[in-house]
């Protein structure tokens, strides 16, 4: 997958697991400060890349990203 | 007869299947063993069937008091999976699912969610984050439940309260520093354990530094705007506050600080901490100078029984946990 690509799929999985719109996030999305990301919502968001990436990462490394640009680069070592 | 004596009692009476995802370890097994024999569980283990049939001979356990469910039995293995994802509230596809079950941990919570376990116990071998997870991602949070948390159950000695001895608190174990939406939840939830384990009537009090106003500022805020939500939620349950802790189980402060009526003030048997900070500190301050025995933490929040034991937890207290899982998988059931 392109990394393109791949960047434009999680944050559309970004979107479905926090409930936001997709306009409103980008690779500069904060979770803590943008989404204000609960525990419950992270494991929904490695539940959705699991299911539709086929990368299976850890709650510890997704939770430990501070933006959608570096849980893209968790899941592109993964592909 | 003691708390736990009398849940003791009540597992007997209903024993449902606990299923058992670190069947190998040897205190686990003994636990699992002991409780079946002697008639407050049906002991599940979930893992490699030979490896734990040749452990329970040789450890002198008669196999007939187990089920014994092997990970590696392809054919039930789908079967699960099939019936998993034609669930209407469940996260992960079939492909996703099926990779995750190569761990027993997930494999028995597969088998919980679709109803051929009522309670997974584990915590022995994997960490609390892994049971929290697997928990988050297989059995799902209840509906309105914003976090997952806990509760414990002090036995106080000299206390005389609502409910004698025993007053419920929480939470003092996971949810670090909540949110309002979360702390509601955390209430809810408390109120719904002590039902389903105790059949309590909860009266479950916001604990602050401040009771009704006397205090300001945003800590205090944090508490009133959870009461709110909760009361929003839950208009069944009586949950009140904001309450300092004499106000709330000590009927003659309550008396004259609580100024309003309230089914709660002066006669709480459920508080629910602000924060962790204050939560942990709490009970090891009921433990140490009231000399409590406090039993859980007791994991809540879950769509249905998911607990996490202490690793370093001997076998007569895995056995307590083991049973109390069982008798709230009980009473959930029958409060549905």
């Amino acid at each position: 997958m392109e990394r393109k690509e791949l960047e434009q799929k999680i944050i559309e999985l970004v979107a479905i697991s926090y409930n936001k719109d997709e306009a409103e996030l980008s690779l500069e999305t904060s979770f803590k400060n943008d989404l204000g990301g609960a525990s419950v919502q992270m494991v929904a968001l490695v539940a959705e890349i699991e299911n539709e990436l086929d990368a299976t990462i850890t709650l510890q490394d997704a939770s430990a990203c501070a933006t959608i640009a570096e849980l893209v680069d968790v899941v592109a070592e993964e592909l | 007869m003691s708390v736990l004596d009398k849940i003791y009692e009540k597992a007997k009476q209903d024993p449902q299947k606990v299923a058992f995802p670190e069947a190998a370890n040897e205190k686990m097994m003994q636990a699992a063993y002991e409780t079946g024999k002697e008639g407050y569980i049906i002991p599940v283990l979930v893992g490699n069937a030979a490896e734990l049939e040749a452990l329970a001979a040789e450890r002198g356990y008669d196999v007939s008091v187990f089920q014994i469910v092997d990970i590696h039995d392809e054919a039930y293995k789908n079967s699960v999976i099939e019936r998993y994802v034609a669930l209407e509230d469940t996260r992960l596809k079939e492909k996703a699912l099926g990779r995750r079950m190569e761990d027993s941990l997930y494999f028995a919570m597969a088998m919980q969610k679709i109803g051929d376990a009522d309670v997974t116990f584990a915590g022995i071998d994997n960490t609390t984050g892994d049971v929290l997870l697997a928990g988050q991602m297989i059995i799902g949070l209840k509906p309105g439940i914003s976090t997952i948390s806990s509760i414990g159950l002090c036995d106080i000695p000299g206390y005389e309260g609502s409910e004698g001895s025993l007053l419920a608190v929480g939470d003092s174990a996971v949810c670090t520093n909540p949110n309002p939406e979360q702390l509601a939840s955390i209430a809810i939830s408390a109120c719904d354990t002590v039902h389903e384990l105790l059949d309590w009537e909860p009266r479950c009090a916001m604990i602050s530094y401040s009771t009704l106003g006397s205090g300001q500022g945003e800590l205090i805020d944090k508490v009133t705007q959870a009461l709110a939500i909760a009361n929003e939620q839950r208009p069944d349950l009586n949950i009140d506050g904001e309450f300092q802790l004499d106000a709330a189980i000590v009927p003659a402060v309550a008396a004259k600080k609580v100024t309003r009526e309230s089914k709660v003030a002066g006669k709480a048997n459920v508080l629910i901490w602000p924060d962790l900070n204050v939560g942990n500190t709490a009970v090891k301050l009921i433990q140490q100078f009231g000399h409590a025995d406090a039993y859980g933490p007791m994991l809540q929040g879950f769509n249905s029984i998911v607990c996490d034991c202490s690793r370093g937890a001997p076998v007569s207290e895995i056995k307590g946990n083991v049973v109390i899982s069982a008798v709230r998988a009980a009473g959930s059931k029958s409060n549905r």
